[in-house]
């Protein structure tokens, strides 16, 4: 019956997942500072005006939470509920020193990101002094990143809602080359399955689905009139390298990811080395 | 009457003791049982069937019923040849293997799986409309392919599609519908099924004729096959706008062009498959391509086919089935040896007596007595038999008795799972698809429609053939 299995397969190969858009409804964005207050304002204007080049979040209302109203995690997270905003934008090791030392997010983020539903805004640490010489100053280059875009329509529409008109959207898709090779070298241990041609056949199976999802982000966007350029990056490779890489290329401005796994408590595997690495950068944690 | 037959099937042939009639109609008994129980004993059909030409050929010589070689005249020279080689009908081995290479490598192209995705868009996601559009193509597939490969890709694409559209629970109707249509469309043309082919053949009846008689049937049988299939199993069309709207995004995903690699060799291929059956249906009457018959036609074809894969043609070669094909070869030889030791003779007046209870009687019990042998074994050994005995009586190209054999041991096969190649193909998708169908279950469910198909065919043979 391998013929039933050849002509499923192509089936199953021609029902691709298509890109639905939706709309992004920014109404309340809620900045978190544990800066002195007289610093605050200034910090929560300056994050304001970097946002505000998004036609979406245009519109929305700012408010500036600063650390003398939450001084602990716990307050922190009830007070973000309270508040219920679309978006939450603070940064790494919040009410901590640990900033100092680039190895972890912070207990604050680390809650907010898998506790709350609302996104969150990871900035580069005002104290830090390591961010992007052109991070901050608009956002004309958004890269979406994840190792299964097919199929992902909320981070693109978060992505593309986060991308200021005339922009471009960087959608990208790394496989793990280490996983892939992994598998090919088990293949090549049974005799049954052909090695050579199931490297070549699987490879571009792995990268055709995310290409072909690209392709349907771009005609929908393209068809409900979003002025935003779509680009892709497709690839085999080491995640963290890759995205380090392709971050710098393309001078991202902003980068959007997925930290939630249903399958775990803790943040997406992903999500958390890049978040921790990329620390020059806004990212944008769904 | 029976003495005329025997006459007339032992013409050429010596006289052979009753004994060894009989001995030779125990091994054809047989032959049929271990053809009926080819699950049970895990043997591919060529190699049940070339043991038993092996033995028969062997006793064959041993009881002097066949002769070792015989002269073959070609072109002013005579060559001699052993037995089983001139017993074999190579032009039926020429169709069905020009015929399988050529659609094998036209798929290739995305063509069928194109037409098959465009249906599904075209239904928008409605299952009454699905069932009707996927009815229609099992049949026109069956028709233009074979049964096999016709259920092959509208079962795969089935479950596919109605997991992807959420109805799971509908594809049992779905699968037995198509798996029945396949048998009708088997009956549409002269090359849409093997024994069609070999009764054909046999009967001198073109293509065209073919056609003409078996259409009208097809189109009733069809229409009424789906439905019974969309009231038996409740397959109703969606009610509501929101259903609606829900079912067109879900096979708008499709992607119909998704399968095709070179849109080149897609119109090459669609182009091919028209002048394919236009050429088919015209052999009877083409110059100099008459006298080289439908075998030609089909590996000629096969031919221009494979160029576009003219390096690596042996990947089409390896996918050739050549059980089937062994199992004709080998099938040729068991029947031309029980031909010379008078089994078909006595089968013959068997049957001589049902033709005997007259026209109406006569013709419509070896349509039902056809139909009820291919549904528990093969129905092209069958068919080859009463092809052969039909020959021997001289029936005549117009008689109705041919019609009986050919809508006998087609629609024969929708009675039980094991019935045709193409309704085994049904059950194992639903097994695939994690649908449990005991033997038992299938034949509850399948009867209904095979005694409708069934009387209705006999009732069309009668009035419309006769």
């Amino acid at each position: 019956m391998t013929q039933v299995d050849q002509f499923e397969s192509v089936f199953r190969a021609a029902a691709k997942p298509v890109f639905h858009p939706a709309a992004v409804e920014l109404e309340r964005v809620l900045v978190v500072t544990d800066l002195p207050p007289s610093e605050a304002q200034g910090y929560g204007a300056q994050v304001e005006t970097f946002l505000r080049h998004a036609a979406s979040a245009d519109a929305a209302s700012y408010d500036t939470l600063a650390g003398v109203e939450a001084r602990s995690t716990g307050q922190l997270l009830q007070l973000v509920e309270d508040a219920a905003p679309s978006l939450v934008c603070a940064y790494r090791n919040l009410f901590s020193d640990g900033w100092q030392w680039p190895h972890s997010l912070g207990e604050a983020l680390d809650l907010l990101t898998q506790t709350s539903e609302v996104p969150v805004l990871v900035l580069p640490h005002p104290k830090e002094g390591s961010q992007a010489e052109h991070a901050l100053q608009n956002i004309n280059q958004v890269m979406a990143v994840t190792d299964h875009l097919a199929g992902d329509d909320r981070l693109v529409n978060w992505a593309a809602a986060m991308t200021q008109d005339g922009g471009t959207l960087t959608l990208s898709h790394v496989e793990d080359q280490s996983v892939f090779d992994r598998y090919i070298d088990v293949i090549g241990k049974i005799s049954s399955i052909d090695t050579d041609s199931a490297r070549v056949s699987i490879e571009k199976q792995l990268l055709k689905e995310p290409a072909d999802y690209i392709e349907s982000v771009r005609e929908a966007l393209a068809k409900a009139g979003t002025p935003v350029t779509v680009e892709s990056e497709i690839r085999l490779g080491n995640h963290l390298s890759d995205y380090r890489t392709l971050v710098a290329e393309h001078e991202v401005d902003m980068l959007v990811l997925n930290t939630r796994d249903d399958e775990q408590l803790a943040m997406h595997g992903l999500a958390y080395p890049i978040a921790v690495e990329l620390r020059d950068i806004p990212l944008l944690m769904l | 009457m029976p003495t005329t037959l025997l006459l007339a099937l032992s013409e050429g042939h010596h006289d052979v003791p009753m004994s060894v009639t009989l001995l030779f109609t125990g091994i054809l008994v047989a032959l049929i049982v271990s053809l009926a129980l080819e699950e049970k004993i895990h043997a591919k059909k060529s190699l049940i069937v070339g043991v038993f030409a092996i033995i028969v050929l062997l006793l064959g010589m041993v009881f002097q019923v066949v002769p070792g070689s015989v002269p073959v005249h070609v072109g002013g020279e005579t060559l001699t040849l052993p037995i089983y080689i001139p017993s074999i009908d190579w032009s039926v081995i020429a169709i069905i293997l020009g015929s399988s290479l050529f659609v094998d490598v036209t798929s290739k192209s995305g063509l069928f799986t194109w037409i098959a995705i465009k249906l599904t868009k075209a239904s928008a996601g409605d299952p009454r409309k699905l069932l009707w559009f996927y009815g229609l193509m099992t049949v026109v597939f069956s028709a233009v392919l074979n049964n096999v490969t016709a259920m092959i890709i509208v079962g795969s694409l089935t479950g596919v599609s109605l997991r992807k559209l959420g109805r799971a629970e509908m594809m049992l109707g779905f699968l037995l519908v198509e798996g029945l249509l396949t048998n009708i469309g088997g009956l549409l043309t002269l090359i849409s099924s093997v024994p069609n082919i070999i009764v054909g053949t046999a009967a001198g009846i073109s293509f065209v004729s073919f056609f003409i008689a078996a259409a009208p049937f097809v189109v009733v049988a069809t229409g009424l096959t789906i439905w019974m299939g969309a009231k038996l199993f409740k397959i109703e069309s969606l009610a509501t706008d929101d259903e609606r709207k829900d079912a067109l995004e879900q096979v708008s995903a499709f992607d119909e062009n998704d399968g095709i690699e070179s849109k080149g060799f897609f119109t090459f291929a669609s182009l091919m498959l028209g002048a394919f059956i236009v050429v088919i249906a015209t052999t009877s009457v083409l110059p100099y391509v008459k006298e080289l018959g439908m075998g030609y036609v089909a590996m000629t074809f096969a031919a221009i086919m494979l160029i576009r894969y003219k390096s690596s043609v042996d990947t089409y070669y390896k996918a050739v089935d050549w059980d089937l094909l062994g199992f004709f070869a080998a099938l040729f030889v068991v029947i031309g040896v029980l031909e010379h030791a008078q089994v078909l003779g006595l089968i013959g007046q068997g049957l001589e007596v049902i033709i005997g209870w007259g026209d109406v009687a006569g013709t419509g019990a070896i349509l039902i007595a056809s139909a009820l042998a291919s549904s528990v074994t093969d129905n092209i050994p069958l068919a080859a038999m009463l092809a052969k005995i039909l020959s021997s009586l001289g029936t005549p190209s117009d008689s109705p008795l041919w019609w009986s054999v050919v809508f006998g041991a087609n629609l024969g096969g929708n009675i039980t799972p094991i019935g045709s190649a193409s309704t085994l193909v049904a059950v194992t998708i639903m097994h695939k698809n994690d649908l449990k169908v005991s033997f038992g279950g299938f034949v509850a469910k399948a009867v209904p429609y095979a005694a409708i198909q069934l009387v209705i065919a006999v009732a069309y043979v009668l009035l419309f053939l006769a």
